[in-house]
């Protein structure tokens, strides 16, 4: 504490503040002894320290010194660890040499035991034997029978070439005696030893050879045609034909499926059999064809009697497909290729497939299954245009009824060709044969017969109505009309069915590959577009159908502007007010029951229209007419009647009624100035209203200006 | 669902080997495939091109030439909105098939429908059929002519564009044009696309 503080704190002016600073200092005093001593006691160790680490420095110097030493040691170990490792792996080639040279000298010492042992295995009849000795010579190293050649030894290649192929004849000879005698157990030994003396292909050809033999008398056993008139005799041949190829085919994949490579050996016995598959379907189809081709001429007109030999026709298409479905499905099957030898076994196989003679029969067969079609098609609608015709009224089967079952039965024997070419070129077809029936309804719709709806006609012209004509015509009429709307919907819904059967097309393909994949998308879509052609068909039985109810309101029309003019007429008695403001609604309801019960789809549109020609005539009229209030009155009852039926019957037309039951609101009106009370809001636009107005006799013209609307 | 307002279906055919599926893939993919195979039964591409700033979409149905296949073939020609007509310039024997054709199409196609007569493979040195040739059969059936080089895309693209621009015109017009007559508006179209062709040669 600073003097000049002491001298602040404590009054030095009394000796008791004196005493008190004084105390105060030599406290302190004592204090800072204190603290010298402390600090000169601490000099002391840290000399000591300070001693110490000088010592420590120069001690630091020699572990220095040390640390170094032991560095190069080090790095002198590493350098000789080094050298030491090479060394090994010196001895470690030279080993691997030593091991090569055990080797060869085994081969060497083999090399004779094989041209040795190959001749007498072959004198012993143990082929096996043989062909393992030869199979041990193939797998030894080039360099070791060059080694040998080169240490003097006469060149043991030529001995076992030679032993090889005195091997190979043997067994080309056992071969042939053991397939001269069927004996398949034999036959599948011998082949067996083929890959083994490096030969599998000639094996391959020797078996398939062996197999394509067998193979021609199944074909020709099983297309044997007893007897050709009896339906899809020739078909059942067909097939069994096919079967029989496919189980020999099958037989192959499995003998081969042992041995490498066998995703190219697959397609060299393929190529063997299929001419045998091919010659004998040939012949059952070209018999088939011209056999089913007479049929067709036969019982002219009669469209069902090419019936069977269609369903021949497409079954026969259907099996050739199959066969080719199995035949790709092959590579699929052999789980010991990897996925490019798949691939490229599924190639070979599309390239035999595709140029085989099967494949062009198939095409013959599906283009006369088409032309037979076709006329099939033909001549079933014709009939059935003509048996429609010819029972005029007769409700017994209907033209749409007909063609569609015939459609649809054609469009899934179609399908059943297996060949999406064939469904579309059917759907074609029917699309347009199903044209053809909407454009002749059409024409027969065009001209109505009279009074093809019932409306009785207004009361005060009560003319005695004719004597009831012939209701065949009438009703022919309504039905054919219900029959173009039914058409329309059936069109529709048969595209879509045929889309949805057509998947099959896809399932009997699958596993065709990957190859095959964007052919089935192209294939989808282009099924899809032939059904969408149906549509075409829809549209021409609409067609017919709206010319139908265009008729008929046409037909309509005099009926309906006799109506139309009673609904306005001014002079009226009131005395029968009442029982005629009812008699329209009534005449409707009977057109209404009867649209309702012989035109069910298209009543309602028909009574919508007819209403509306009706209601713009009595605008009309309504136009032309004077009224006074009494006249007024009247028309505005029979409106509002008329607009309540339209409510209930005819929803399309109530706005229409609505605006002429205002219309006779204003006509009815006993004051001008009540206008506005009549009016409902925004009901008729003011130059309506005027107009209306200006039919009542008894309002000025002026009055009627000056209102504001 | 699908972006286009005018779909139409445009079905080629002619001889085997004149070189349809060539003019398809050029059209639709641009490519030229060496090599091609004989088309099976029907193929069937989809190409959407831009005409007056709206979407058409072009169906195209590229038929096997081959005789076996006629039967599949023939069922398409009813449906068709336009019909391509091809020859090999090269190969006599594919003209001399064209009435034969012309029958076809008389029977089962629609009569409005839209004809082209194509001379394809001009780019080969071996013409056989001068233009003219070509040009007086079309003018006398009444219809378009135009010769093309798939290999050379030569004339390609237009004679696609051409047709939907035609055909787009027909259904705006909606009330088809009088092609009875078939000497009509046909034979001035002809000319006007020979003239065009006549100065994108010269």
């Amino acid at each position: 504490m600073s003097l000049t503080l002491l001298l602040e704190k404590y009054d030095v002016s009394t000796e008791e503040g004196l005493q008190k600073a004084l105390n105060k200092i030599e406290k302190e005093e004592a204090e800072v002894d204190e603290a010298l001593s402390n600090a000169l006691s601490r000099a002391c160790t840290l000399e000591g320290r300070l001693r110490t680490a000088s010592q420590a420095y120069t001690k630091l110097g020699e572990v220095r010194n040390d640390a170094q030493v032991a560095a190069n040691m080090v790095d002198k170990t590493a350098a000789l660890a080094k050298d030491v490792s090479a060394k090994v792996r010196q001895l470690d080639l030279a080993r691997s040499r030593v091991a090569e040279c055990q080797r060869r000298v085994h081969d060497l010492i083999d090399l004779r035991v094989c041209s040795a042992g190959v001749e007498t295995a072959i004198k012993a009849h143990d082929y096996e034997t043989a062909a393992g000795h030869v199979a041990r010579f193939l797998s030894m190293e080039p360099g070791s029978v060059a080694a040998a050649r080169a240490r003097g030894v006469a060149d043991p290649r030529r001995d076992m070439d030679a032993a090889a192929s005195t091997l190979r004849d043997h067994l080309v000879r056992k071969f042939e005696e053991a397939s001269k005698r069927e004996d398949d157990t034999a036959v599948e030994r011998l082949f067996k030893l083929f890959p083994q003396i490096g030969r599998a292909e000639e094996g391959v050809d020797l078996y398939a050879k062996y197999l394509a033999s067998q193979l021609e008398s199944a074909v020709r056993r099983a297309g044997a045609v007893e007897r050709s008139s009896e339906a899809g005799a020739f078909a059942a041949a067909l097939t069994r034909a096919l079967e029989a190829g496919a189980a020999h085919v099958e037989r192959a994949r499995l003998l081969l499926a042992a041995h490498a490579p066998a995703h190219t050996l697959l397609p060299r016995a393929l190529a063997h059999l299929q001419p045998k598959v091919c010659a004998g379907a040939r012949r059952i189809c070209a018999d088939m064809m011209s056999a089913r081709r007479a049929g067709e001429a036969a019982p002219a007109g009669d469209a069902r009697a090419v019936e069977p030999p269609l369903c021949e026709l497409a079954l026969a298409h259907e099996r050739l497909q199959l066969y080719f479905a199995f035949l790709r499905k092959r590579p699929e099957l052999t789980t010991n290729l990897t996925e490019a030898e798949k691939e490229k076994c599924l190639a070979e196989i599309e390239k035999i497939i595709l140029e085989c003679e099967i494949t062009r029969v198939a095409q013959d067969v599906l283009s006369q299954y088409l032309t037979l079609e076709r006329y099939f098609l033909e001549e079933s609608v014709n009939k059935a245009l003509k048996l429609s015709s010819a029972q005029s009224g007769a409700t017994g089967s209907s033209l749409v009824d007909d063609v569609f079952y015939i459609a649809r039965k054609v469009i899934r024997r179609g399908i059943s060709t297996g060949s999406v070419d064939g469904a579309c070129a059917v759907l074609n077809e029917a699309g347009a044969q199903l044209e053809r029936c909407g454009a002749a309804l059409r024409r027969r719709l065009a001209a109505p017969p009279p009074d093809p709806l019932p409306l009785p006609p207004p009361p005060p012209h009560d003319r005695p109505r004719a004597p009831p004509r012939d209701d065949a015509p009438r009703a022919l009429y309504l039905a054919l009309t219900n029959e173009a709307e039914s058409g329309a919907e059936w069109a529709e819904a048969l595209a879509e069915q045929a889309v949805r059967e057509a998947e099959a097309l896809w399932r009997g393909a699958g596993g065709a590959g990957g190859a095959a994949g964007a052919g089935q998308a192209g294939g989808r879509d282009k099924l899809r577009s032939c059904a969408a052609g149906l549509g075409a068909a829809a549209g021409a039985f609409r067609a017919a159908r709206d010319l139908a109810l265009a008729a008929l309101r046409t037909a309509l029309l005099p009926a309906l502007t006799a109506w139309a003019h009673a609904l306005v007429d001014p002079d009226t008695d009131d005395d029968e007010l009442s029982e005629e403001a009812g008699a329209l609604p009534a005449a409707l309801d009977v057109l209404a029951d009867a649209a309702r019960a012989q035109l069910p789809a298209s009543a309602d549109a028909l009574l919508a229209a007819l209403l509306a020609d009706l209601l713009a005539r009595a605008e009309d009229a309504l136009l032309r007419n004077h009224y006074d209030r009494r006249g007024g009155l009247c028309v505005e009852r029979r409106v509002r009647r008329l607009a309540t039926w339209a409510g209930g019957n005819a929803p399309g037309a109530r706005e229409r009624a609505g605006a002429l039951a205002a219309a006779a609101a204003l006509l009815a009106l006993e004051k001008l100035a009540h206008v506005h009370e009549a009016l409902p809001p925004a009901a008729l636009p003011p130059a309506r209203v005027r107009d209306v107005l200006a039919r009542r006799t008894d309002f000025k013209l002026e009055d009627i200006k000056r209102l504001k609307l | 669902m699908e972006d286009y307002k005018f779909l139409f279906k445009v079905v080629l055919v002619g001889n085997a080997g004149v070189g349809k599926t060539c003019l398809v893939r050029r059209f639709t993919q641009g490519l030229f495939p060496p090599g091609q195979g004989a088309t099976i039964g029907v193929d069937f591409m989809i190409k959407t091109v831009e005409v007056d700033g709206e979407k058409v979409k072009l169906q195209i149905w590229d038929t096997a030439g081959q005789e076996r296949f006629r039967s599949i073939t023939q069922s398409y020609y009813r449906s068709a909105h336009a019909l391509i007509l091809v020859y090999d310039i090269s190969c006599q024997p594919t003209f001399d098939c064209l009435p034969d054709w012309l029958r076809e199409i008389e029977e089962y196609a629609n009569n409005k429908v839209l004809r082209i007569l194509v001379g394809n493979k001009t780019d080969r040195e071996d013409r056989e059929i001068p233009r003219h040739i070509g040009e007086d059969f079309a003018q006398r059936h009444g219809m378009y002519f135009l010769e093309t080089s798939a290999k050379e895309a030569e004339n390609v693209e237009r004679l696609f564009m051409e047709i939907a621009v035609d055909l787009m015109e027909q259904a705006k017009c909606k009330e088809l044009p009088k092609y009875d007559g078939s000497l009509g508006p046909l034979n001035g179209k002809t000319t006007s696309v020979n003239d065009s062709s006549c100065c994108l040669r010269s």
